[in-house]
């Protein structure tokens, strides 16, 4: 190991002290039938513009090579694997990346965004993940909001010259962070509190989620790092063909 | 090492597989769901919500022969989330004391009225009937059979290419990821928690390696059969019955109905 991989790899035993005395599970997804039907359509509308963006990218990308299409469908694929994967903990309790960030750096927010409603869409229906009434809500939070928020920062990092892996790290624990805050918002819009307003059950949905979410956004951060470098390392021909590293 | 939701995959997608429901046509029965998971959240009436629940249930174990143990214990995976959730509406932050209840907390009040915890109940089942819905299409057709469906709702070719694929690369990645966990496995990859990041982080790299060297083994092997931009799949006819339709016009109007009885006791 090199000496930052044994930082690292000391980062992570700090941040596993910190989660792993919690039972954590992913709370990410909201639950099928959680939202009242108007809002299952107001927030699908707000993720249509992003989606058809993603769905012309993609076709041209298919109409310039057919075999764009086959790659597409394995980063497809490889997201819904690395979400369904169990990440390490302590004990034996049962979390999950959501590898939205990491698929944005490899593949670019707009192709995650089509990518992501399909995802979404099997993991509905192959693990009881989500749901198809509030598949448009988690698909603007999950497949839209996130990503682009994590492309944005890994784009500045490496407009600010910091540290890739820095920005790898900051990229995807921030973008989870915003797709658990983009969540929070939307329970919170769905069920304003009776004392405090939406800006009230803002801060209790937060506050209900926070002991999974922290933790598990630090964690998504590090293990994300640690792919990247191994991919760095075994895979620079691959990274290219996916379009990654010219940054 | 057990990994309960690779496995959930596999699981889901084996009792569809075995479904009693298989031979029934895949549109009517993803007419049948949404229907039902329309009419579930627009009446937002727990006796509609329970009448769901439960006839769904029914309907699985009789027609579909699932057994009940099954499909409760598939019914708990989303209830982690369904009761923290229903915690945040139930519950109220207030820095004066109010409603019903409430427990002081040094700098705020937790609170709550009976209505806000009937509110909670009403949403729990609510929830849980739509999952039930959601269930009834989940469980008796197939990823590839709803990806027909939707071909036939004039979803773009492209999309409806890309599920076929992405359906089916799941599973050689599944498939894939196994033997890499089970070979670090055997090489005491889990061992402890520093061992176990580094080995998935070294795993998921690979997996993604090997996903894009499969993904051009399979456009060789594509182009090999002929694949000229088209997929097409030969599709099993699935006749609609009309004592289906007739039995799903029954229950959707009883459940109306039951609405109409149970709103007018309320009032």
């Amino acid at each position: 190991m090199t000496g930052k991989q044994k930082r690292l790899v000391r980062l992570t035993a700090c941040a596993a002290l910190c989660c792993g005395m919690l039972p954590m599970a992913g709370a990410m997804h909201i639950m099928e039938g959680y939202l009242p039907p108007a809002m299952c359509i107001a927030w699908g509308a707000v993720a249509l513009p992003f989606l058809a963006a993603g769905y012309f990218s993609l076709k041209k990308r298919v109409a310039a090579d057919r075999r764009a299409l086959t790659l597409a469908a394995m980063a497809g694929a490889f997201i819904f694997v690395i979400s369904s994967l169990k990440i390490p903990s302590v004990t034996g309790s049962c979390s999950h990346m959501t590898g939205t960030g990491l698929g944005a750096i490899l593949f670019g927010p707009s192709a995650v965004s089509v990518l992501g409603i399909i995802v979404l869409l099997f993991q509905a229906i192959l693990l009881a993940h989500g749901g198809l009434t509030s598949l448009g809500a988690n698909t603007f939070s999950m497949a839209v909001a996130g990503p682009f928020v994590s492309y944005g920062i890994y784009k500045l990092c490496g407009r600010l010259r910091i540290n890739k892996m820095v920005a790898v790290f900051l990229a995807a624990s921030l973008g989870d962070l915003f797709t658990y805050g983009v969540t929070s918002l939307q329970l919170a819009l769905a069920y304003p509190s009776a004392t405090g307003g939406v800006a009230g059950s803002v801060v209790e949905f937060l506050g209900v989620f926070a002991p999974t979410q922290l933790p598990l956004a630090v964690l998504e951060g590090i293990l994300t790092v640690i792919t990247m470098i191994a991919l760095e390392s075994y895979a620079r021909p691959e990274l290219r063909a996916v379009g990654f590293g010219e940054a | 090492m057990a990994r309960s939701h690779a496995h959930g995959a596999y699981a889901i997608d084996r009792l569809t597989h075995d479904s009693g429901m298989g031979g029934w046509n895949p549109a009517f029965k993803a007419v049948l769901a949404l229907g039902t998971l329309v009419i579930c959240l627009a009446a937002d009436c727990m006796a509609v919500s329970l009448a769901v629940i439960v006839s769904l249930a029914a309907l699985q174990r009789v027609k579909g022969g699932l057994p009940l143990g099954t499909y409760l214990g598939l019914l708990r995976v989303p209830l982690v989330f369904l009761l923290l959730g229903c915690l945040a509406v139930a519950f109220d932050l207030s820095r004066a004391p109010a409603g019903d209840w409430y427990v002081g907390l040094r700098w705020f009040y937790v609170c709550t009225t009976a209505g806000q915890l009937a509110a909670a109940a009403a949403l729990l089942l609510k929830a849980l009937g739509a999952v039930s819905a959601m269930y009834l299409l989940a469980l008796t057709t197939t990823a590839s059979e709803l990806t027909g469906v939707l071909r036939r709702a004039h979803l773009p070719p492209l999309l409806c290419e890309l599920m076929y694929l992405i359906y089916r690369f799941i599973f050689v990645l599944l498939d894939t990821h196994e033997r890499m966990h089970t070979a670090a496995d055997a090489r005491l990859g889990w061992r402890d928690f520093r061992t176990a990041c580094r080995s998935f982080g070294g795993v998921a790299g690979n997996l993604l390696v090997l996903a894009l060297r499969k993904s051009r083994v399979y456009d060789d092997a594509m182009d090999a059969r002929g694949y000229d931009g088209t997929l097409c799949f030969l599709e099993e006819d699935k006749p609609l019955r009309r004592v289906q339709l007739v039995w799903t016009a029954v229950f959707w109007a009883a459940l109306l109905l039951l609405r109409l009885v149970a709103r007018q006791k309320g009032a």
